[in-house]
């Protein structure tokens, strides 16, 4: 290259070419030296265009972080304003009609929610809703205590001798349960009625606490009314539930003169069996059973007076083709340690088959007890039963029962231990109740009673009239 | 005569094709159904976390009689009932309890009472709140009309229908809202 220069300037050409070369050189030096000069004024003014920018967003930054807050702030109070509305009013998570010592709490298996949810919930907050609040929590309040009241007051009267017409206070029955978890809860029957004398007794005559496991078992442990037969689990303490005014003679409790073992103290277990349409049901107990000790003491709550327990299976099928029909047997087996006898094996069998729709009601109920001395060959039979029907028309409900029992005069077992004559008992009741409403009902009933063989009555036959009023709270 | 003939061939086929059963199967088929209003059929509606898709109508009376306390996946079965005074409620007491406002009343009552039923239903006030409540309970079943059913809760069909089948049982009577 450099050759070839020297090779032009050595040239007439090529010296005319270096002279306009000298003049343009200083010209394209200046160019250069102001082109890098602008080149570097613009660098700098980029500069301050970018730290303006920067901090416009900045400032941008903190203005949407502070409106973000106000809107985070509003949407709490939004949400807490929801939330307070939803315990007070809208979810009412009432056991229908049930009177509520209401403590919300939240459920446990409403509390976690999946990353499913979530999803939703951020596709609805974007509008998925078309309009609508997006979903939002609601607690699936729990009530921890709920107590329901029955009660009843009569008025009644009898042709027995040195009996008196008079008013009466029934039970009054505050059936109180509480979910205490998922799968726990408390149940107890906390009655108040008639004790010795003319005096109020209150008595626990139900208190258990429940363990669903699933719907094939449920555990039951504490006090209960003996799963023997139909009667004695579907009514329990509450006359407003009963058509008629009081229980079948042969259901009659132990404080009232029933010759059954109406309640037990120890376990239970509970729940369908697979069986489809046919809708099969157990209850297998195991409990203290009865003391051979009078009426008012033969619940054996705290002591059970021999190692022996009593054991009672109840079975019976609501089948799916006939909506409200029952039918089941029950077996009650124990043994019973009376002081200074032989013990005496009780066994006591239950069929029953009910028909209960809202309009109408059938119940059969047929049973039999067995009482059968130890080292003694013989055994001692008192069957019994009763059928009820009733039709309801509108508020009135017209029934019908005859019910019939009958023990042998010298039974080892109902008078010599829990003073109760038996003999040969049975006759219709014919009544009528009335509906004033939901939860006030009254009942008229008269009874007839044909009586045969037992102690301390010396007629053949007892009428009996009874007014009473009925009412759940 | 060669034209005369190929015209009577035509003829029919064009004949057979009109009287063939397969023809009348697709005029069947092509002959519009009767169209299902969402607003006058009940969807039943589950936590999206519930896996049951279909129930059979029996099993959904069994719930929603409390005779049903668990589902598949052990989570507690809610039961979720509107207040009284609505078509939805009124056809679920008629085509699921078959019992009026008294019976379900005391039905309920008295399964607790006894120990039958572990607990009654949850009522709500509106379809809003059914949903959110719904949607926010993986055990929770409850009824809305379809056209309130949006994407927060499941709907599970009924005997295998749904709720714009033909032949779907939980229909409203009254006015569509």
């Amino acid at each position: 290259m450099r050759s070839h220069i020297l090779q032009v300037g050595t040239s007439p050409v090529s010296l005319a070419g270096w002279a306009s070369l000298k003049r343009v050189f200083p010209l394209m030096l200046g160019i250069l030296l102001n082109v890098t000069t602008l080149q570097a004024q613009q660098v700098d003014q980029g500069a301050d265009v970018d730290k303006q920018t920067i901090d416009l967003l900045l400032r941008k930054i903190e203005q949407l972080e502070a409106a973000h807050k106000q809107l985070q702030d509003r949407v709490t109070q939004l949400e807490k304003a929801q939330h307070g509305l939803a315990q007070d009013s809208t979810i009412q998570s009432r056991a229908l009609g049930d009177t509520e010592i209401a403590q919300h709490a939240l459920a446990k298996d409403s509390a976690p929610q999946s990353p499913a949810h979530l999803a939703i919930r951020s596709e609805t907050l974007a509008g998925g809703q078309g309009g609508e609040a997006a979903p939002e929590r609601i607690e699936e309040s729990k009530t921890l205590l709920n107590i329901r009241g029955f009660g009843d007051y009569s008025f009644h009267g009898q042709d027995q001798k040195g009996a008196s017409t008079s008013f009466s206070l029934g039970q009054v029955d505050l059936f109180i349960t509480s979910n205490i978890s998922d799968r726990f809860r408390f149940v107890t029957d906390l009655v108040f009625e008639k004790g010795r004398g003319n005096n109020f007794e209150e008595d626990l005559e139900r208190v258990l606490l429940e363990y669903r496991h699933s719907d094939y078992l449920k555990l039951e442990l504490g006090r209960s009314h003996t799963a023997i037969g139909y009667y004695n689990l579907a009514f329990r303490h509450s006359s407003w539930w009963q058509t008629a005014t009081g229980r079948p003679y042969l259901f009659l409790f132990e404080d009232e003169g029933g010759i059954l073992p109406g309640h037990n103290v120890g376990a239970s277990a509970s729940g369908g069996i697979p069986s489809g349409k046919l809708g099969l049901h157990y209850i297998a107990e195991v409990g203290n059973g009865r003391a051979p000790m009078p009426r008012f003491q033969s619940v054996q709550n705290f002591v059970d007076n021999n190692h022996h327990k009593s054991f009672d299976l109840n079975v019976f099928a609501r089948p799916e083709a006939v909506p409200g029909l029952q039918a089941g047997f029950s077996v009650y087996r124990d043994v019973l340690s009376p002081p200074n006898s032989a013990r005496v094996g009780e066994t006591i069998l239950d069929a029953y088959a009910v028909l209960t729709r809202s309009k109408f009601e059938w119940l059969n109920e047929a049973l039999l007890i067995r009482h059968s001395p130890v080292g003694l060959p013989r055994v001692w039979n008192t069957p019994g039963f009763y059928t009820q029907i009733s039709e309801g028309f509108g508020s009135f409900r017209p029934y019908f029962r005859y019910q019939y029992v009958n023990a042998p005069d010298d039974e080892p077992i109902f008078f010599p231990l829990y003073q109760v004559s038996v003999g040969l008992q049975h006759g219709p009741s014919l009544g009528l109740r009335y509906d004033f409403n939901e939860s006030v009902a009254a009942k008229l009933q008269y009874d007839y009673t044909d009586l045969r063989r037992v102690q301390g009555i010396s007629q053949q036959s007892i009428s009996q009239l009874a007014l009473q009023l009925t009412f759940a709270f | 005569m060669r034209q005369v003939l190929s015209l009577f061939v035509s003829l029919a086929v064009v004949l057979i094709q009109l009287l063939s059963p397969h023809r009348i199967v697709r005029v069947a088929v092509a002959s519009p159904r009767p169209r299902t209003d969402p607003r006058q059929v009940l969807a039943i509606i589950v936590n999206r976390s519930n896996p049951a898709e279909n129930l059979s109508f029996a099993e959904l009376r069994k719930i929603f009689l409390g005779e049903r306390s668990r589902w598949p996946n052990g989570h507690r079965v809610v039961v979720t009932m509107m207040e009284s005074g609505n078509s939805e409620r009124e056809t679920m007491l008629r085509e699921v309890y078959h019992m009026n406002e008294n019976g379900y009343r005391d039905y309920f009552l008295k399964g607790t009472y006894t120990g039958d039923i572990p607990a009654s239903p949850k009522t709500v006030s509106s379809p809003v709140i059914l949903r959110k409540f719904v949607f926010n309970t993986p055990g929770a079943i409850g009824y809305l009309r379809a056209s309130d059913v949006d994407g927060s809760v499941k709907v599970v069909s009924i005997d295998g229908r749904l709720p714009d089948a033909f032949d779907y049982k939980l229909r409203i009577e009254g006015p569509a809202k």
